[in-house]
């Protein structure tokens, strides 16, 4: 079995606009949650006369920046960040694409919702009786698999290009699959994340009638996601995209390339029961398959970055989960949810929270779980709350994706050893 | 400047946000970063702006603004009965 390092790094999410800005923001203990739309005459409008939910995780970017007009029109809000992140991954990758690599270099890529927002827009004007019409861009934009084709196309990547939809775990699912074909030896190269842009009012309206939006904190909008406090009431929507290098491992050792971590692990399970339920069977099944592919005991495992949402069943669910898989040894690991300041970035929160997983293991900072002051008597593991852990030595880490539809999906990293 | 030409120029300055003094009859596509997409989003706006109905929309093999234009036009004179037709 060949060996996987990550060499290239990329984010656009809530907090930061790179890799180095978004850590540092999780570090800080900042939220990146507030309201949405604000100034907004329309959705303004739309908000007080049906009340609800408005607040969410925007990622610090403009798309104006990074697209001449003419692109920017065709890409939507999803395929922008995407393709931003996969450029700071490269760059940071320090990787030399000539024909031969660029005819094999693989794009993994998780989305929940895909353009969903431009769908929306080109289908409400028509119904609406707004157009007759609907621009032709409308299925360009909004197809599932843009950003992974945009992506390819901007680097002349002719590998496969795949896109996972899985929820919830879409990128986690995304970066494993990759993670497989470089361990099996079908790819030297891949490009693996994910990219989700579900900041509209529809979007909200949707998952506020669910229940399973946070509810406004009166004191600080900020606190509204309080994952594992007893006092929480769900989660808050964020948008943001990460790529990852995923590099063999001796391809990247011959041309000396820097290694932010390896990825060691992957387990997949699907909770059987209930299409929205979680169940502690097919979380722990997931933790349980990945640390055996790695090939390691769980007393192992240093940190977890938890799937986390502030949603009353997973907390407790996944709390249960790391217990079975963990034993004894969950009463020493250091479990934590960065969904508490970036919100839940649905098909992009696995390749997200797997980059915060990593860059902590490689800096021995463990980000916190913030707005956690009010405890749960069924969470109950420590959960880093409150503020950073400064000085951790940690060599491996664990990140749990779960979703709706029931595919469990957890990712594991270790530290970055010195290449031989 | 013919009025079709003028209602591309309108909608490259207000929806593609391209500067109007780059914008004249022979400016070459590729040098405003209007790729085969662009172009076929750009003949559905004149289409309603000018209610005719273009038959080539992604492969029409255009090189420059004028080009558009004179397609455009040439869809109005053949709506409004007129001989040209596109060769």
């Amino acid at each position: 079995m060949k060996r996987v390092a990550v060499t290239g790094i990329g984010v656009v999410a809530p907090g930061g606009h790179d890799a180095e800005s978004f850590f540092a923001s999780l570090v800080a203990g900042r939220s990146a949650v507030r309201r949405l739309w604000e100034g907004d005459p329309g959705t303004a409008v739309l908000q007080a006369k049906e009340g609800g939910a408005s607040i969410g995780a925007p990622a610090p970017f403009d798309a104006r920046a990074h697209f001449p007009a003419p692109r920017r029109k065709l890409l939507d809000r999803v395929s922008q960040l995407a393709v931003v992140a996969a450029r700071q991954a490269l760059e940071d990758a320090s990787l030399e694409l000539d024909d031969d690599l660029r005819r094999t270099v693989g794009v993994f890529l998780g989305t929940a919702l895909g353009g969903a927002a431009s769908a929306d827009e080109g289908y409400a004007a028509f119904y609406g009786g707004r157009a007759d019409r609907i621009h032709p861009s409308t299925v360009l934009l909004a197809m599932s698999n843009a950003p992974a084709g945009w992506i390819a196309i901007e680097h002349g990547l002719a590998g496969p290009c795949l896109t996972y939809s899985t929820a919830c775990s879409s990128s986690a699912v995304a970066i494993g699959e990759a993670w497989l074909r470089i361990r099996c030896g079908a790819s030297t190269v891949a490009l693996a994340g994910g990219a989700e842009a579900p900041l509209t009012p529809g979007t909200l309206k949707a998952w506020d009638a669910l229940q399973a939006l946070a509810g406004e904190d009166p004191e600080d909008l900020g606190a509204s996601c309080k994952p594992f406090a007893g006092d929480r009431t769900g989660l808050v929507l964020g948008e943001g995209a990460a790529v990852l290098v995923l590099e063999e491992w001796e391809h990247a050792a011959r041309r000396g390339a820097r290694v932010h971590g390896e990825l060691v692990g992957y387990g997949l399970s699907t909770d059987r029961e209930h299409i929205l339920r979680p169940t502690v069977e097919g979380q722990a099944r997931a933790m349980a398959l990945a640390l055996a592919s790695a090939g390691v005991s769980p007393r192992a495992v240093g940190y977890i970055n938890a799937h986390g949402t502030g949603t009353r069943a997973n907390d407790a669910v996944e709390t249960a989960a790391i217990r079975r898989v963990l034993g004894a040894a969950a009463e020493r690991v250091a479990v934590s949810s960065t969904k508490s300041m970036h919100g839940h970035l649905l098909g992009a929160a696995g390749a997200v929270e797997l980059v915060a997983t990593l860059l902590a293991l490689r800096t021995g900072v463990i980000p916190p779980t913030i707005n956690l002051r009010v405890p749960d008597p069924a969470c109950d593991l420590d959960y880093v709350p409150l503020a950073a852990r400064r000085g951790q030595d940690v060599e491996l880490g664990m990140s749990s994706s779960f979703a709706f539809g029931g595919t469990n999906a957890v990712l594991v990293c270790r530290r970055a050893p010195r290449l031989a | 400047m013919t009025p079709t030409f003028e209602g591309l120029r309108d909608i490259l300055v207000n929806e593609y946000e391209l500067p109007p003094e780059r914008l004249t009859p022979e400016t070459r596509l590729e040098d405003v970063e209007i790729d085969s997409l662009a172009v076929m989003e750009l003949v559905f706006s004149l289409e309603d702006r000018f209610h005719v109905t273009a038959d080539e929309r992604l492969e029409a093999g255009f090189a420059t603004l004028g080009d558009i234009a004179d397609y455009i036009d040439r869809l109005r004179a053949e709506r409004d009965g007129g001989a040209g037709r596109r060769g």
